[in-house]
């Protein structure tokens, strides 16, 4: 089996919604790092805001969706707030949908 | 957490739609009679209580984890907290509806206990969480006014049968409105609102320092007025605590507009919109006053005009704020329920999809515009415009309840 890459599991992030924005976590440029080991996933993400109530929610939802991919064997997600999430890590994509103006 | 806030937010729309279909019933003919009477006190109690109070209280159990990042100090002391509370209103329903002063004073006391195990329940979370900042300092501030004002509503009901406080009651019904609305309603809707508005807008970067002043001056407006009420003091100290509690509206206003201005979505949805609209209307009608109190002072303490500030306080933002907020809180409640565990297994909703923003949005225009041929009934002592407006508000209030019950079948 190919080695899972990190252009991949960015790729399968990007079902993951954020439900009040309906915007993907990917597009919204929530996801800070991702570092893949022999199939052990460590996905390094922070929320638009400390006390996001969508937060276990979306923790949750990267977790299920990786763990349904074959080839990975486990999965942490570690949430930080430093650097803090900031509007102009969105995608144009993620801008569009909000009607993100500077 | 959903089944605690969920039994308060189903209560409190149980009460809102029981108080609508009452007046209703009654063509809104009570709108336009005096409110202290025991029909006046059942139906102010059963919207005040019933639904605000009881949806407020949901609402903190619901959101207190976004404002703190920490969960509730006892989730089992919430339902029996909501076991007191309700069957002390209930009691005090029956109490005022039938006139019979025991019954008011028992469960009063009954719903007093709900009160202090809910503040209880808060001030352990906020004292274990220990970070202090306008929205933890708003929350606590609003639990010492809403345990002072069901202490003092109960005192009355107490006075109603064993007397002793006769003296007092007067001062001790002025100190519970003001307490109850400003105090607990206002410190609680303001400092939610710090912590929420920001985020419907997702907006980054906006200034806070207008947080502090708002809060200071709205609380200093609310100590200054209840303590005049209380001590008996000359009318200056009354204009001097409205005038506070104003400028305070206003300043909130002004935030609410540096929170828009910094925002990075184009809508934060009707709700939300409209609750911000309440918020200017607020600043306004407060204006408005200080204005007509300034030229006809005499002219504010006329029973008419204070019913006509109770309505466009109560209604034109209390619950013009609770009604919006319900539009994020219904969704939100009930989408981490049934769709959250199910992210990454299927594909699931956004909260957007589980309400109508078309619907919500002309629904909360059609109350806002019933409140005020409502209120320009009272004004120019038109009683059929009242019934009408009264009637149109009820109708359309009902109509906006069923659009917020449907998210949960989705």
């Amino acid at each position: 089996m190919e080695p899972i890459k990190k252009e991949q599991v960015l790729e399968w992030l990007t079902t993951v919604y954020d439900p009040e924005l309906g915007v993907n976590i990917v597009d919204l440029g929530l996801i800070y790092d991702i570092q893949i080991r022999d199939g052990h996933v460590e996905i390094t993400m922070t929320m638009t805001t400390p006390g996001c109530p969508m937060h276990h929610a979306i923790v949750g939802g990267v977790e299920r969706t990786l763990h349904s991919i074959d080839g990975i064997r486990s999965v942490r997600v570690e949430v930080v707030w430093d650097p803090p999430w900031s509007p102009d890590k969105m995608s144009e994509e993620a801008k569009e949908r909000l009607g993100y103006f500077a | 957490m959903f089944r605690l806030p969920f039994s308060f937010i189903f209560t409190g729309i149980a009460g809102f739609v029981v108080f609508h279909l009452l007046s209703l019933a009654n063509f809104a003919g009570w709108v336009g009679d005096m409110p202290r009477t025991p029909d006046g006190w059942f139906r102010v109690h059963l919207l005040v209580l019933g639904w605000a109070a009881m949806t407020a209280m949901g609402a903190v159990y619901q959101l207190i984890s976004v404002v703190l990042q920490s969960k509730i100090y006892s989730e089992r002391l919430g339902f029996i907290q909501y076991a007191f509370f309700l069957i002390g209103l209930l009691g005090l329903l029956y109490g005022f509806r039938s006139g019979q002063v025991y019954w008011i004073a028992g469960f009063a006391t009954i719903a007093f206990a709900g009160i202090a195990l809910f503040v209880w329940n808060l001030l352990c979370t906020l004292l274990r969480a220990s970070q202090w900042n306008p929205v933890t300092v708003g929350v606590l501030l609003s639990l010492v006014y809403f345990t002072s004002a069901g202490l003092f509503g109960m005192a009355m009901g107490l006075n109603f049968a064993f007397g002793g406080l006769n003296g007092w009651h007067e001062r001790l019904f002025a100190a519970h409105i003001w307490l109850g609305t400003v105090g607990w309603f206002g410190t609680l809707i303001i400092s939610f609102s710090f912590k929420l508005l920001p985020m419907f807008y997702l907006a980054h970067g906006h200034p806070t320092r207008l947080q502090h002043a708002v809060l200071w001056l709205w609380n200093a407006g609310a100590v200054v007025e209840t303590a005049a009420y209380l001590c008996g003091a000359p009318l200056i100290w009354k204009g001097i605590g409205f005038l506070l509690v104003t400028v305070a509206a206003v300043l909130f206003s002004a935030h609410i507009l540096q929170i828009r201005k910094r925002r990075h979505k184009k809508t934060p949805g009707a709700g939300i919109r409209w609750a911000t609209i309440g918020a200017g209307w607020l600043a306004l009608l407060g204006v408005a006053v200080c204005i007509v109190c300034f030229l006809f002072p005499r002219t504010v303490f006329q029973p008419k005009t204070v019913v006509l500030l109770i309505w466009g306080y109560l209604w034109g933002w209390v619950a013009l704020t609770i009604l919006g907020y319900l539009s994020k809180i219904a969704p939100f409640l009930w989408w981490t329920h049934k769709y959250g565990p199910r992210v990454g297994k299927q594909k699931v909703p956004a909260m957007a999809d589980l309400m109508n923003e078309r619907w919500a949005n002309v629904h909360l225009a059609l109350i806002a515009a019933s409140l005020v041929m409502l209120m320009a009934g009272i004004g120019f002592d038109q009683a059929a415009v009242i019934r009408i407006g009264g009637s149109a508000l009820s109708l359309f209030s009902l109509a906006y309840t069923v659009l917020i019950a449907r998210v949960f079948t989705r």
